[in-house]
């Protein structure tokens, strides 16, 4: 969108887009290990790019795990009930989340700074409390079970599906950074009052954002429960799934639609080996790295390469 | 005989706990006139604007403009219907370049496409006299800090215009150019201008009518040089602003 | 302020007159959830402390509680001690893990947007929190005392007594923290801070070492609560994210800077929610009713401020 493109930042796009292309088609040659890290990258990166298109406009959301659980119930219960196809229930569950998201969006929504963050924060509690006590449709605490995954378990299949819900969240993603959205919500972060006398009715662009980011998330939630067949309140509203995404973002680079996909790729790959390290407890990880990173880079990895990428060119 | 303002108010009255503010002010703009605003400080000129812009709603009276009641509307459609003002804390959109922050109007006001908010933004920057525009904000002098700030609000295509003490900080050089561009902008576009401001040699060259708050009041209107005579504001305001300007 | 006066005036009467209905249905009900009321009460004081005076919401709150209640927990099961005897070590250590926090995170975000004040925090409260689970696993923990079983009778019905410790526990935090804010320097200079900031600094006072003692002071009462919340409850190493959402919204309902009315938010939230236990099927709804009344109040609270 910048008007003005230097040759490098050119060879670097191409150099970058030739690199993306081969890590996203690697895990296909590599057998079903890598796809299974793929996946779980993949599964995170939707998580970290929707929660950055949310902050872009200044509401932080600690909510993630709430939409995606809210997702993964709907898909699993869609299957159970309905009999519906497994990747017709991606599609229903986006559409769910996004009617929830939009009826608590309109009230919650004109809550600012701590106040919208903390009830987020409590919006994933009460959805999970609700599928753990509407027993006779959700089963309850013990949750449900479908009676198979999708495509049968071929991992290179559901590889490529999250490798195709990846790139619409990266589409999506860019389509806010290089739209009118860009501007709507860049205006309403930096001062809302100003953002106003300029026509921008924010009430809308902020529910526009809380709703399509819920969808996402709670599509990836349905394709996560289909990928493993089950759901339960406590794994399916875990707290992780709000504190990876958002360590991720935050590592590679907040309000940016790169960063959150350089984070996920890096620690995504990262945090495998980890795993197999310290089984109990790697999660820390992504805790000291929300931390020091808001201490030592707030930017991020993109940021950091951003303004190396300035001061050379002024060099 | 009806005539037909553009925009005018009604006993429009606010009050912030026990401070009324702006009391009973019956206000109004004609197209192509340049009206000054002034009063001492806490006058209730900056919050008269508001609620204009639709940044605060009345507590009782009206905001009518072409002959629709607008008060209750809220401020991102009374941007649209032709009300723009500028900031006299000026807060430019920092993580926006110069033009970004100009064509948010022509994108939200305006409802135009990208591309066209950028060519029509950048022609209103020339205008003004700004070049390198996709400078950061943060690059910005006090005069273009000032020239953005009349793009931005030129941007939503207004009808009338709030300029709020754009001059202050400003050296007689500088004022000099924006009172020029201001009164070209007026004449050219037909526009209906409400300038606030405590420099009076400003008002006396831009405007031909002035209307005197204090304490939330009109306590005088009329053309400067009979305000600048009539005791109630020599003493209201004419006195201390002599005093602070020095 | 006459109008806010009737207002409470209303609320008040409006407590009372439900406290006397609930205790003619179920007296337990309204037993509970004083005895409830005051564990919040006394859980939600420190952080309305820290939110008073550095203006921070301190996301990592509850997870200063799980801390201090695993470390009374590894310190009486070593030393083969009782809990309060052992608190004697972990309140001071936690004043030191709270000023260490204070040092190494808080400080630096103070200056900086909320935002960032809010993700920082809540880094911390993983950290913490995986840092316990990668310790000790996340494997439920419990001291059983025989003394926590105490119970009385009145007419037919008999209760627990022993939580009714919290309620003291809540009034001596209250009038502790009021004592330290009114009639220490310490606590007039952080009164100050709390009010204006950049004047404190005028005037002479350390605003940062302010900021660390608060926090440190905040972080010790939580050596205290948490040992107490050990005594009667199961820990694991999630069991504070909870406390952190209910304290500030308890602190919210109250009005930052009012610690008394703390306790007035504690007794209807925990009454309530004690109340909807008692219905037959309800005792899993429960926290459901917390968390809606939790948005009502945010909400109720946010539109007056922003009319
Ligand atoms: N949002 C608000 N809440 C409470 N009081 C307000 C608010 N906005 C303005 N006021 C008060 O209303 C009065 C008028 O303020 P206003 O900013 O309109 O004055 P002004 O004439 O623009 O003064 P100045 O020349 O200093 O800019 C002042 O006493 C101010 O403190
Ligand atoms: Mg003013």
């Amino acid at each position: 969108m910048k008007p003005t493109r230097t040759t490098g930042s050119v060879i670097a796009l191409w150099v970058f887009g030739v690199l993306g292309v081969f890590v996203a088609v690697l895990p296909l040659l590599a057998g079903p290990y890598a796809q299974a890290i793929g996946r779980s990258v993949l599964t995170y990166l939707i998580l970290a790019v929707s929660w950055d298109m949310l902050i872009r406009s200044g509401q932080l959301s600690f909510g993630i795990a709430g939409f995606f659980g809210l997702g993964s119930y709907a898909a699993v219960m869609a299957g159970k009930w309905l009999g519906m196809a497994p990747i017709l229930t991606l599609l229903l569950a986006g559409v769910v989340v996004a009617l929830v998201a939009a009826a608590v969006g309109s009230v919650v929504l004109r809550l600012r700074g701590m106040y919208f963050a903390i009830t987020t924060l409590a919006l994933a509690e009460i959805f999970r409390i609700i599928i753990r006590n509407w027993n006779n449709f959700t089963g309850g605490p013990n949750g449900a079970l479908l009676s198979g995954v999708i495509f049968g378990g071929n991992a290179a299949a559901t590889y490529t599906l999250m490798l195709v819900l990846g790139v619409l969240a990266i589409a999506a993603s860019e389509w806010f950074e290089h739209g009118k959205m860009h501007f709507a919500l860049t205006a309403i972060r930096n001062n809302e009052v100003v953002a106003k006398s300029s026509g921008i009715n924010i009430y809308r662009y902020l529910l526009i954002a809380f709703v399509i980011t819920s969808a996402m998330q709670g599509v990836v939630g349905a394709s996560y429960a289909q990928q493993f067949g089950f759901v339960t309140p406590e794994s399916s509203f875990h707290m992780n799934y709000t504190l990876i995404p958002l360590a991720l973002a935050l590592f590679g680079g907040m309000y940016t639609s790169w960063g959150p996909v350089v984070g996920a790729v890096i620690l995504g790959v990262l945090g495998e080996y980890l795993k197999l390290y310290i089984p109990y407890g790697h999660l820390i990880v992504y805790g000291l790295i929300i931390v020091l990173v808001l201490l030592l880079m707030p930017k991020g990895i993109v940021g950091l390469v951003r303004a190396r990428m300035r001061e050379v060119s002024h060099d | 005989m009806t005539e037909s303002y553009q925009l005018r108010t009604e006993k429009l009255t606010i009050s912030f706990g026990g401070l009324v503010a702006v009391n009973e002010i019956n206000f109004s703009l004609s197209p192509g006139e340049i009206v000054g605003i002034i009063g001492p400080n806490g006058a209730g000129k900056t919050t008269l604007i508001n609620l204009l812009a639709g940044l605060y709603y009345p507590t009782s009276g009206r905001v009518i403009f072409n002959d629709e009641d607008i008060s209750t509307r809220p401020a991102h459609e009374r941007a649209r219907l032709g009300i723009g003002r500028t900031f006299q804390l000026i807060h430019p959109l920092e993580d926006l370049s110069l033009i970004e922050n100009v064509m948010n109007g022509f994108l939200f006001a305006q409802g135009m496409s990208l591309r066209h908010a950028r060519d029509a933004a950048a022609e209103v920057c020339i205008l003004l006299g700004l070049s390198d525009l996709d400078r950061p904000v943060s690059r910005l002098n006090i005069l273009e800090t000032k020239q953005m700030e009349i793009a931005k609000a030129l941007a939503t295509a207004p009808k009338v215009l709030f300029l709020d003490e754009i001059m202050a900080g400003l050296n007689s050089t500088e004022t000099l150019t924006v009172i020029d561009t201001v009164k070209r902008i007026a004449s050219e576009q037909g526009l209906g201008v409400g300038v606030v401001e405590h420099v009076m040699g400003v008002i006396r060259q831009l405007t031909e009518r002035v209307v005197v708050l204090d304490g939330g009041r009109i306590i005088a209107a009329g053309p400067y040089a009979e305000i600048s005579r009539d005791p109630q504001v020599v003493s209201a305001y004419l006195g201390e602003a002599h005093d602070a300007e020095d | 302020m006459s109008k806010t006066l009737r207002l409470q005036i209303i609320l008040g009467g409006c407590v009372v007159v439900a406290a006397v209905l609930i205790f003619l249905w179920k007296p337990t009900v309204l037993i509970y959830g004083v005895q409830r009321a005051g564990l919040y009460a006394a859980i939600a004081l420190p952080m309305a402390l820290i939110l008073g005076v550095v203006h921070i919401v301190n996301l990592a709150h509850g997870e200063l509680m799980m801390v201090a209640a695993y470390i009374t927990y590894y310190l009486s099961r070593s030393l083969g001690v009782d809990p309060f005897v052992a608190m004697l070590i972990t309140a001071p250590v936690m004043f030191g893990v709270g000023i260490l926090i204070y040092k190494l995170t808080i400080s630096h975000a103070v200056k900086g947007p909320e935002l960032n004040q809010l993700i920082l925090t809540f880094g911390v409260a993983m950290v913490l929190s995986q840092l316990v689970n990668l310790l000790t696993t996340s494997q439920t923990r419990k001291i059983s005392l025989d003394y926590v079983t105490a119970s009385a009778t009145i007419g037919e019905t008999s209760f627990g007594t022993y939580n009714f410790l919290f309620v003291g526990l809540a009034a001596a935090v209250l009038i502790g923290l009021q004592l330290f804010l009114k009639r220490t320097r310490l606590g007039q200079a952080a009164t100050a801070v709390g009010q204006n900031p950049n004047g404190a600094e005028i005037i002479g006072i350390d605003v940062q070492r302010t900021y660390t003692i608060v926090v440190a002071i905040a972080a010790g009462l939580m050596g205290i609560i948490g040992t107490f919340f050990l005594t009667k409850f199961s820990i694991f190493p999630a069991v504070g994210g909870a406390y952190t959402m209910k304290s500030f919204c308890l602190v919210a309902m109250a009005g930052i800077g009012n610690l008394p009315m703390i306790v007035v938010s504690s007794l209807i939230l925990a009454v309530a929610e004690s109340s909807i236990q008692a219905i037959p099927g309800g005792s899993g709804w429960a926290p459901l009713v917390f968390f809606a009344l939790i948005i009502l109040v945010i909400m109720t609270r946010s539109f007056r401020r922003s009319s």
